[in-house]
């Protein structure tokens, strides 16, 4: 895997990722407005199903779900061009598929609580609640886990690990 | 690189500040920053996902959501923007000289100011008047002229936000009120 990973580091898309100015800071702002989006709207659905603003209608908080898809198609283009950039800092660190997994879970049981219970015209049961009050940290979570992308990576570069072996 | 006088602010009575409030320790133990990082990022999706969502229903999006009742929501908003205000704190106080000179923060400032200005002159003049619509009733254009200026402020927070590690000190040094 790291032969690929150092051949892709070469390319054009790569190096224009890292090496220009404006490149990587808009990358990072559009990750940062679809985490808005994205995450923004999970914590908005769960709280409302834990029964914040409980006299607003459920069904129809499924209308920031295409927001939210935004925000998730917004994240995961720059999020893919931040990647280019720097694929082996991501690729060989663990936080980085914990954050996934935390999204990927936060995003399935977002829709999973729509669809069970959104419908019913009553507010949620316990156990709904406790499925979102999970999502709402896993959102957490998974924010977290993109900061510490930062400080916990163990190579910038596949070339760090060359030039260490060197 | 000597940097202009600076008779306003004073950013080595602010790092003193820090280090006696412990905030200076904290800011730069092993964990300190990421910590402050975090809290900062989740409070900026709450907001965003509190208030943001008002503006949208406000601008009319979502308008099976019933106005008056979102707005129940405006206090985890207001808690979001209280732990980015704590977070923020933690940057600033410890590494004042990278912040107040930054051109991208002094623009990041401003607009949270625009925002705040545009909120109370919200509540002062328009939000009264939405509690008393009907419920899934378009917002008066009043009031999505309000959202809309809410909205782009908040956005333009987070891409300015974004951007303050590009415009550091000193290769950036902006002090428009430096002797």
């Amino acid at each position: 895997m790291m032969e690929t990973i150092a051949w892709f580091e070469q390319t054009g898309i790569s190096r224009w990722v890292r090496e220009d100015f404006f490149a990587y800071f808009i990358l990072l702002i559009f990750h940062a407005w679809g985490m808005a989006l994205l995450v923004g709207g999970g914590m908005a659905i769960q709280l409302r199903v834990l029964g914040v603003a409980r006299q607003t209608r459920l069904s129809r908080w499924t209308g920031l779900f295409p927001w939210m898809k935004l925000g998730a198609l917004l994240a995961i283009v720059s999020g893919l061009g931040l990647l280019a950039g720097y694929p082996a800092k991501a690729l060989t660190n663990w936080v980085f598929a914990l954050k996934f997994v935390l999204l990927i879970g936060a995003a399935w049981l977002t829709a999973n609580i729509a669809k069970v219970s959104f419908d019913k015209g009553v507010e949620p049961v316990t156990l709904v609640k406790l499925q979102a009050a999970l999502a709402l940290l896993m959102w957490i979570g998974a924010i977290a886990c993109g900061k510490l992308l930062l400080y916990t990576n163990s190579m910038l570069l596949t070339t760090d690990v060359i030039f260490e072996a060197g | 690189m000597a940097y202009p006088q600076d008779n306003l602010l004073d950013p080595v009575a602010i790092v003193n500040f820090a280090i006696d409030t412990g905030i200076f320790d904290f800011a730069y133990s092993a964990w300190g920053w990421p910590i402050a990082e975090i809290v900062h990022f989740v409070g900026l999706c709450l907001l965003i996902g509190t208030v943001g969502v008002v503006d949208l229903r406000i601008l009319g999006f979502m308008r099976g959501i019933s106005l008056p009742a979102l707005h129940k929501v405006v206090p985890f908003g207001v808690l979001g923007f209280v732990l980015n205000v704590a977070s923020g704190t933690v940057f600033v106080a410890s590494s004042p000289d990278q912040y107040l000179y930054n051109p991208a923060f002094q623009i990041k400032m401003v607009l949270i100011a625009l925002a705040g200005v545009n909120m109370m002159l919200f509540y002062l003049t328009t939000a009264g008047k939405l509690k008393r619509m009907r419920p899934l009733a378009q917002a008066p254009r009043r009031a999505r002229i309000f959202a809309g200026i809410s909205l782009t402020s908040w956005i333009l927070v987070i891409a300015f936000g974004r951007v303050i590690t590009a415009f550091r000190p000193p290769a950036w040094f902006w002090c428009g009120w430096c002797g």
